[in-house]
């Protein structure tokens, strides 16, 4: 036998060995059969210790692929992960449709208020159209405040608000020749939900849905966090909206440098008036889905879309608060309150409403003329009282909170 | 100069004998036969690797409910392992399928009826949809009763 035949069988022979280890080696994977998908798929073998994400999506029930993406059966890490959506997040809006969207699930059934997708993108909270227009007319860019751009070109979702725009222009700062413009572009452009925080635990937040309905205020970002709630305490709204401010003559973001230990001056603006409910409540407990989200309509400012008042929950001097009582099963409220079972509601039950018709589902009024609000981020049950019976002067042409401060408002 | 005596052989000669000489030739060939063999071997039991090997059995879709008299007038009784409800009604055995026919949740019974713990969907005891998200029914499942009174349960389409 010639040596070269040797030294194939001999290379042949550790060519098998090696495929061996490598069988050796190889994970053992773990099958997860979603009744949403119907097809089976790995994920599990590395990830079956991750927390479930929420009570409404049960990894049994849906399975990683349908939200992440991915490959579902790949037992190595890079390719698994070579086709996820949105990275770690696919939430972020550049892929929320295909993650998140549906009819079933959150977008395009305006009848069932399942249009989040549309809704949220089309909101300030994702076009900025609000700062970036106040900023180009400061800057003699434009000649009023009507907003024509955002962070991404867009259409309207509805227009059902005479205030609203039919659409909005990306903004593109190489086409402004203020340098002031330019600046607020490179260094200001940090708190819209398409944009990645700045660096600190107090500015911790995903970008898109995650950036509100995970739970990142006060944690490292390196920290891995897989979930998805209702109730959203106002540290997370802080992550955006008490962190620091703009200083327009240099046109950079100052964060704040105090730490306050408590609620009362945990608020940037040393300025602001602040009532009781200011800053005892979350943000969430007064302001609606809505506001937060956006209606569908594109506003060229938060002014535009943001209408709780004082009055919305306390009434005026003549009038309590608007009230609804829920008469059907399939009431908006309802499936509110069961997504976050703060309050036991349910058909029969009397809550509060907007003067746009948005439920308070999470206040009610008490036989004895008192109203009952339970936060939604932890619970805790607060009572207050109407304006209405009450010794408060305030005049009938000045109903907006402004006023209310005047009275109202703590010594911070 | 001494001769050598004729009976007596040479040191060396004597160790040579515990040595098996073999050509090069001869010990490239066995080598390389050993190590054909080995490869043989391998790709042998790689082979019987891979004709026995046995899937992930797929989950039953046939359930043997046991005996129906086990199952009174007016029952409704839950079949956790098929995520299914058996009722016994005036038309006699219905069964419905648990998986929600939203997002395919396990539905729970509730005194009403059926409710999801996912999404709130509530279905009224027949599984007709009450309030959704859910916009259609529970779906149903085939149900037989055999000759000798056992009740099979069908949950594949």
């Amino acid at each position: 036998m010639r040596l070269s035949t040797v030294l194939a069988a001999g290379i042949l022979l550790l060519a098998l060995l090696a495929a061996a280890w490598l069988q050796y080696r190889q994970t053992t994977p773990v099958a997860l059969t979603p009744t949403l998908t119907g097809k089976v798929e790995y994920c599990l073998t590395c990830h079956k210790d991750l927390e479930e994400i929420s009570p409404s999506h049960p990894v049994e029930s849906f399975g990683c692929v349908s939200c992440h993406g991915g490959e579902r059966l790949a037992l190595n890490a890079d390719l698994a992960h070579s086709t996820m959506r949105g990275g770690a997040n696919p939430s972020d809006l550049s892929v929320v449709e295909a993650s998140c969207g549906g009819a079933n699930c959150h977008s395009g059934n305006a009848q069932d208020n399942r249009d989040h997708i549309q809704r949220v993108l089309t909101s300030v909270q994702t076009t900025y159209a609000g700062a970036i227009a106040q900023i180009r007319y400061s800057f003699g860019a434009q000649p009023d405040l009507t907003a024509r751009y955002g962070t991404e070109s867009v259409q309207a979702y509805q227009k059902t608000d005479p205030k609203a725009l039919p659409s909005l222009l990306k903004f593109d700062p190489v086409q402004e020749s203020s340098p002031y413009i330019i600046a607020f572009a490179a260094n200001c452009l940090n708190c819209h939900l398409q944009s990645e925080p700045l660096p600190g635990t107090l500015y911790n937040r995903f970008t898109g849905c995650a950036a509100c309905h995970t739970t990142t205020a006060g944690k490292d970002p390196e920290q891995s966090i897989h979930q998805l709630t209702t109730a959203i305490s106002y540290a997370q709204c802080n992550t955006c909206h008490n962190r620091g401010n703009y200083n327009l003559a240099g046109m950079q973001f100052e964060p704040r440098t105090d730490q306050p230990t408590d609620r009362l001056h945990d608020y940037y603006q040393p300025i602001a008036q602040l009532t009781r409910c200011e800053w005892t409540l979350d943000c969430a407990d007064c302001h609606t889905r809505h506001e937060a989200m956006g209606d569908g309509n594109l506003y060229s400012s938060k002014a535009d879309i943001r209408y709780v008042q004082c009055r919305t929950c306390h009434g005026t001097q003549d009038e309590l608060p608007l009230t609804r009582t829920i008469q059907r099963s399939d009431d908006l409220a309802l499936r509110m309150a069961f997504l976050n079972p703060v309050i036991d509601l349910k058909e029969g039950d009397t809550i509060l409403v907007t003067d746009k018709g948005e439920p308070l589902w999470n206040i009610r009024p008490l036989p004895d003329g008192t109203y009952e609000l339970f936060g939604k981020a932890n619970g805790q049950r607060f009572t207050f009282r109407p304006v209405k019976g009450s010794t408060c002067q305030q005049k009938p042409d000045q109903q907006e909170s402004r006023y209310c401060h005047e009275c109202h408002a703590i010594e911070r | 100069m001494s001769a050598m005596p004729s009976n007596a052989e040479p040191k060396d000669s004597l160790e040579d004998r515990s040595v098996v000489r073999i050509s090069r030739a001869s010990f490239l060939s066995l080598a390389g036969k050993s190590l054909l063999a080995l490869c043989g071997l391998l790709g042998l039991r790689g082979l019987v690797e891979f004709m026995s090997f046995q899937p992930d059995p797929a989950p039953p879709t046939q359930f043997d409910l046991g005996d129906a008299s086990s199952y009174p007038p007016g029952s409704r009784t839950l079949i956790s392992e098929a995520r299914a409800v058996v009722l016994h009604g005036e038309a006699g055995f219905t069964a419905l399928s648990l998986i929600c026919p939203h997002l395919g949740c396990t539905v729970a019974l509730a005194p009403e009826g059926y409710a999801c713990p996912c999404h709130g969907s509530r279905f009224k005891p027949d599984g007709s949809e009450q309030n959704g998200p859910a916009i259609q029914p529970m779906n149903t499942l085939r149900i037989e009763e055999t000759s000798n009174g056992q009740l099979i349960l069908h949950t594949g389409s």
